[in-house]
């Protein structure tokens, strides 16, 4: 049994998350810097939108947190990062930052955390590692799977509207992550129970950063602490032409697909991997264990609207449709999010 | 509350988080090409095996097919929607007021309001609301419901949706273009893959949506079908699925994943040229024998044989999760 440290999750924590525009922002240095960040393994109970309570851990930023995902990182190349993860729970923990590309090792680790203890993880990063990495635990294969994973951006150095050096360009401060997971209650519990850990899952739950969505007329609906539609961490809100870098990481167990309405999106990456061409897709195969994808929302007028139209509200949804559900019914709690031409 | 019902009449049940509406077309104009759809609810697919599910679709009404069609349905898939690049469209959609069903033109992207997207417009229900549209891009689209999606889309609710390219100038009439400039074909295929889990075909339309585990979490499909023939065997044989075409013609091959789960594509040892996807050309055609895709996607696939003979094309059905097979879609392309 894991009973340090139980919390709610988004409660507090979410402050931190909501200062600023939401957006990562980001101002690039000529000085490479380092940028420190203490995280806390903690563990409670997070409410699911049929009001089943889940188990579940975070890397979060202070002991009296639940954060799932942990709070993001920015940084450029040239600077070094040095993480320090204070592990409040009674079993051994890790972290890890995934490598940049499908296969590569992880760009590093803070090895065995044990109960109680803390460690720190150094790494300076080398030239040529700008990219979206998701950072997690791989102290067992299910810990990422109960919340342990956040997202990491390193911007090439000096630039403030590339994904790597040379890329298809984005608005300045214009990034986020969507960062995906698939819950199966069973594993949650079998964890939090010290049971045998079930291999055959079967998700019930499906998040976006966190969260579902909550469509008109749910409880939370428009709640940015609750619902991803409204989230700022999330939503993709803009003007045209503010080209949007949207930095989608899978954590979870399921392959998606994910699709945008109003445009289709330039897709820059899969795996960590620069396509060899530009392809203009309006929905996009985002793997399984620890798929990811970088992809420019562009913000264009929605090109087929007759009159023309610049205003609208639509959706980003997995097009795998059994992920917008909840509980095995409950369409719309799922793993979506809006699209606001404001 | 979310609780909002929507007309009554039996079947109608109680459903939530809907949003009945059939207003005025915003900025409404005569159109250059109009698809009149109503809905039936009582269709059927009989598979290889003798055993059948009930199916959901759109019908023509313009084509005498009803609007609650209470003689066995309409056609798998709906009636396709095919419309030239420019064209000013409407897709005028009657529903009963006993059901809610909308109108995406997957990959389309009009305005809010046109978009088909329940929560984020309505759900029409008790008459008819006019979809207006002009696309852009030539390319290959589906069309489907919005509502209920995980429910609707697996019974079937979607069609084919090509929009041609304007003529290339000087090209001699007749000429079939994949995109304005775009490759020439002579023959065309639509291969729309589609898994079916019968467990989901006995639930109402408004199933789940006010809570309590109905299954749309969990897709176990137990047939795998191309363009609603049974790919277990029938598709490798249906004239309106397998390909027969003379020695020196191209052919168009349409591929949309119109499944949930992710599938694979292979033509049977055939190299494609892959010309585009989602509507927009590729920057430079990609060379293949196979093509991995999720649900959703489109790829416009060029296909030269250069000798006689017939070759397989296989789709593989990948579970979301553990990625194992669970079953396979087959047709033949015959170059005679
Ligand atoms: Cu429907
Ligand atoms: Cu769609």
């Amino acid at each position: 049994m894991e009973r340090r440290g139980f919390l709610k999750a988004g409660t507090a924590g979410f402050a931190s998350l909501m200062a600023g525009t939401g957006l990562l922002s980001w101002s690039p240095r000529s000085q490479a810097a380092t940028i420190s960040k203490t995280y806390y393994v903690t563990a409670g109970t997070q409410t699911m939108p049929d009001g089943v309570s889940v188990y579940v851990k975070g890397f979060s930023d202070s002991a009296a947190d639940l954060n799932v995902p942990a709070t993001p990182i920015i940084c450029q190349e040239g600077d070094t990062l040095s993480i320090t993860v204070i592990n409040r729970l009674s079993v051994t923990h890790n972290l890890v930052i995934g490598g940049l590309k499908a296969g590569d090792p992880p760009l590093a680790s803070t090895g065995d955390i044990a109960a109680g203890g803390s460690k720190t993880l150094t790494y300076t990063i080398p030239t040529g590692k700008a990219g979206s990495y998701l950072f997690y635990d791989n102290k067992t294969s299910y810990n990422v799977l109960l919340g342990l994973h956040g997202g990491l951006a390193i911007m090439p150095a000096g630039k403030t509207d590339e994904l790597y050096s040379g890329s298809p360009k984005f608005k300045e401060n214009k990034q986020l992550f969507w960062i995906f997971n698939d819950i199966d209650p069973v594993l949650n519990r079998a964890v939090q129970q010290g049971t045998a850990i079930p291999t055959n899952l079967t998700p019930r739950y499906f998040t976006i950063n966190g969260q579902t969505s909550l469509p008109p007329g749910a409880v939370g609906f428009d709640d940015p602490t609750r619902d991803a539609m409204a989230n700022p961490m999330t939503k993709l809100e803009g003007l045209v032409g503010d080209r949007t870098l949207v930095r989608m990481l899978n954590a979870g167990m399921c392959s998606h697909a994910v699709h945008t309405h109003a445009n289709h999106m330039e897709w820059l990456t899969d795996r960590g991997t620069v396509r060899p061409q530009v392809w203009k897709k309006d929905t996009l195969y985002l793997r399984n264990h620890l798929g990811k994808i970088d992809a420019i929302f562009p913000f264009e007028a929605p090109p087929d609207a007759y009159p023309p139209v610049t205003h609208g509200h639509f959706p980003m949804h997995l097009h795998d449709e059994m992920s917008q559900t909840a509980g095995g019914g409950m369409y719309m709690f799922g793993a979506m999010t809006e699209i606001i031409y404001k | 509350m979310g609780m909002k019902g929507g007309g009554g009449g039996g079947g109608m049940g109680s459903a939530c988080y809907v949003y009945p509406g059939t207003p005025a077309t915003p900025g409404r104009v005569t159109p250059d090409v109009t698809f009149r759809r109503g809905i039936y609810m009582n269709g059927s697919m009989t598979f290889d095996d003798g055993n059948s599910v009930p199916i959901w679709g759109f019908t023509d009404l313009d084509a005498g097919q009803g609007q609650m069609d209470g003689m066995g349905g309409g056609s798998f898939p709906s009636p396709a929607i095919r419309v030239t690049e420019g064209q000013i469209v409407h897709t005028e959609l009657t529903v009963g007021m006993m059901w809610m069903h909308t109108i995406h033109h997957h990959g389309i992207e009009p305005s809010t309001e046109n978009d088909g997207v329940g929560h984020l417009s309505w759900d029409v229900t008790g008459g008819t609301y006019t979809y207006q549209w002009q696309p852009k891009h030539a390319g290959t689209y589906f069309y489907h419901c919005h509502t209920n999606t995980p429910l609707h889309a697996e019974m079937g609710m979607y069609g084919g949706l090509i929009v041609d390219p304007k003529p290339t100038p000087g090209d001699p009439a007749g000429t079939k273009r994949a995109f304005y400039n775009g490759p020439i074909y002579d023959a065309e295929a639509i291969w729309v893959a589609d898994e079916i889990d019968p467990a989901f075909h006995s639930l109402p339309w408004y199933a789940g949506t006010c809570g309590g585990d109905v299954g749309l979490n969990n897709l176990n499909p137990q047939y795998f079908i191309i363009t609603g023939v049974d790919g277990a065997n029938s598709a490798l044989t249906h004239p309106g699925v397998a390909v027969t075409m003379p020695l020196g013609q191209t052919l168009l091959a349409r591929y949309i994943c119109a499944g949930f789960h992710p599938q694979k594509i292979d033509f049977g040892g055939l190299t494609v040229s892959v010309v585009a996807s989602d509507g927009r050309p590729l920057p430079a055609a990609w060379q293949t024998q196979a093509i991995e895709a999720h649900s959703a996607e489109r790829y416009d696939c060029i296909i030269k044989p250069t000798s006689r003979g017939t070759w397989t094309v296989t789709v593989q059905f990948l579970h979301w999760r553990t990625g194992a097979v669970m079953g396979t879609a087959r047709t033949r392309i015959n170059v005679i």
